[in-house]
């Protein structure tokens, strides 16, 4: 079943289009990164599938309903971000006892244990917590709503290691007992890749890429050798990074379109065939310019 | 085992790996069921998709068997396929990976394989 779909979807913020025609599908309980820059959408596109925003123009069905000003949308639908706002004259544990009230499926048993866990203080307010400890706070707010669909825009900004870890394991725990459509945008790819299905990747309000994590890590190759033997072989090729090593050597991505017979025959060409790791894919894939940071400085 | 996620093997692959790995040291027998996705998500920290693929690549290879309803199991002869399997793939690949180091270091093939027999030798003397 599909969750989420939205075809033609355009934001305009004051002239800039946030969103521009972005076209894509979500299905059902699958975990999905929403990857891509600042300032690639990711928000924008979340903040619109919860209902906060409204497009301005295309079409989105959450559940197949417009989420704007939609009672079923909000009641299946909790979007964690780093301003939640969240009652000041509530202490944590009064949040808590307020939102189980909030959703159908709510686990006050998992967020009571969460939140001792991660030593949060339940007479503490949450605008007198630090920036890990709320987005710690938000991110349990996320867990225990166990709705449908639960939408995290960099959960773990200022969170330290360990509790990045803690939360991903205790997301991916949760997401076991209870499968749940949930999609996770971040800027670190590496820590959240393996709890990941899909990977939708936007650039300039677009969806660049939107599939399995699997074939991402298959979906480039990296080349490096003798900058006149590497050429030889990407002429017909989409390169998409190039760097020089050294005097004579290149190290080149392409996109793999390789067949075993060329594979062999580029190894025996003397080239070293790396895999390219998803979140170098991704910087990649977004840069704005073919060159890089190096290319200020010349 | 802690699988290797710099991202140079994908983790399907890895998960694929260790199940052989299981079955070759004799923890998971013939005829006995695996580890399902979901035990392979928790045990490994991964998406139970990915572990899924993971299974599926043995199921493919008839090393695995779905049974309906039940999970999968080791099929009877899982062993000598994942043997044969290693030799035919693992093996050659190693060794094409040694010839090519060997001829950017100017071994001749016949220093090559004297070094292969020492380094048996070697190995049975500890």
């Amino acid at each position: 079943m599909t969750v989420i779909e939205c075809r033609g979807l355009t934001k305009v913020y004051g002239g800039a289009k946030a969103l521009n025609n972005l076209s894509c599908k979500i299905e059902e309980n699958k975990i999905t990164g929403l990857i891509g820059r600042n300032g690639a959408g990711k928000t924008t596109l979340l903040k619109i599938i919860a209902g906060y925003l409204k497009e301005t123009s295309g079409e989105l069905n959450v559940f197949s309903e417009n989420p704007f000003n939609n009672l079923l949308v909000s009641a299946n639908v909790i979007f964690i971000h780093d301003q939640m706002n969240l009652p000041t004259s509530l202490n944590l544990k009064e949040i808590l006892d307020t939102a189980a009230s909030f959703y159908e499926k709510w686990d006050h048993d998992l967020a009571n244990r969460l939140l001792e866990y991660f030593s949060l203080n339940p007479l503490q307010h949450h605008n007198g917590l630090s920036k890990g400890m709320k987005s710690t706070f938000n991110a349990i707010l996320g867990l225990a709503a166990r709705v449908p669909l639960t939408l995290f825009d960099e959960p773990t900004s200022g969170m330290d290691a360990a509790v990045r870890k803690d939360f991903y394991r205790a997301l991916l725990k949760d997401y076991l007992a209870h499968p749940r459509t949930i999609i996770i945008s971040s800027h670190h790819l590496n820590e959240i890749e393996d709890l990941l299905e899909d990977i939708l990747l936007m650039k300039d309000g677009k969806e660049l890429l939107h599939l399995p994590v699997a074939d991402l890590k298959e979906w480039a190759i990296g080349l490096q050798g003798k900058t006149s033997v590497i050429n030889e072989w990407t002429r017909n090729k989409e390169v998409i990074y190039t760097k020089s090593i050294g005097l004579d050597q290149s190290y080149v991505a392409v996109r793999n379109d390789f067949s075993e017979v060329e594979w062999q025959k580029a190894r025996v060409a003397g080239l070293e065939l790396t895999p390219v790791t998803s979140s170098d894919l991704c910087v990649y894939l977004t840069s704005k310019t073919k060159g890089g940071i190096d290319d200020v400085f010349n | 085992m802690i699988l290797n996620l710099d991202g140079t093997k994908p983790i399907y692959v890895q998960i694929s790996e260790w199940l052989e790995n299981e079955i070759l040291n004799g923890n998971v027998e013939s005829e006995q069921k695996i580890y399902s996705q979901y035990q392979l998500a928790e045990i490994f920290n991964i998406n139970p998709a990915t572990a899924a693929k993971g299974l599926n690549i043995l199921a493919d290879e008839q090393i695995l068997m779905k049974k309906r309803g039940l999970g999968m199991f080791v099929t009877s002869n899982a062993k000598e396929m994942i043997l044969t399997k290693r030799k035919n793939q693992t093996l050659k690949r190693l060794v094409q990976e040694i010839v090519l180091e060997a001829g950017r270091l100017q071994v001749s093939k016949e220093e090559l394989i004297d070094m292969i027999k020492t380094a048996d030798i070697g190995e049975e003397e500890q």
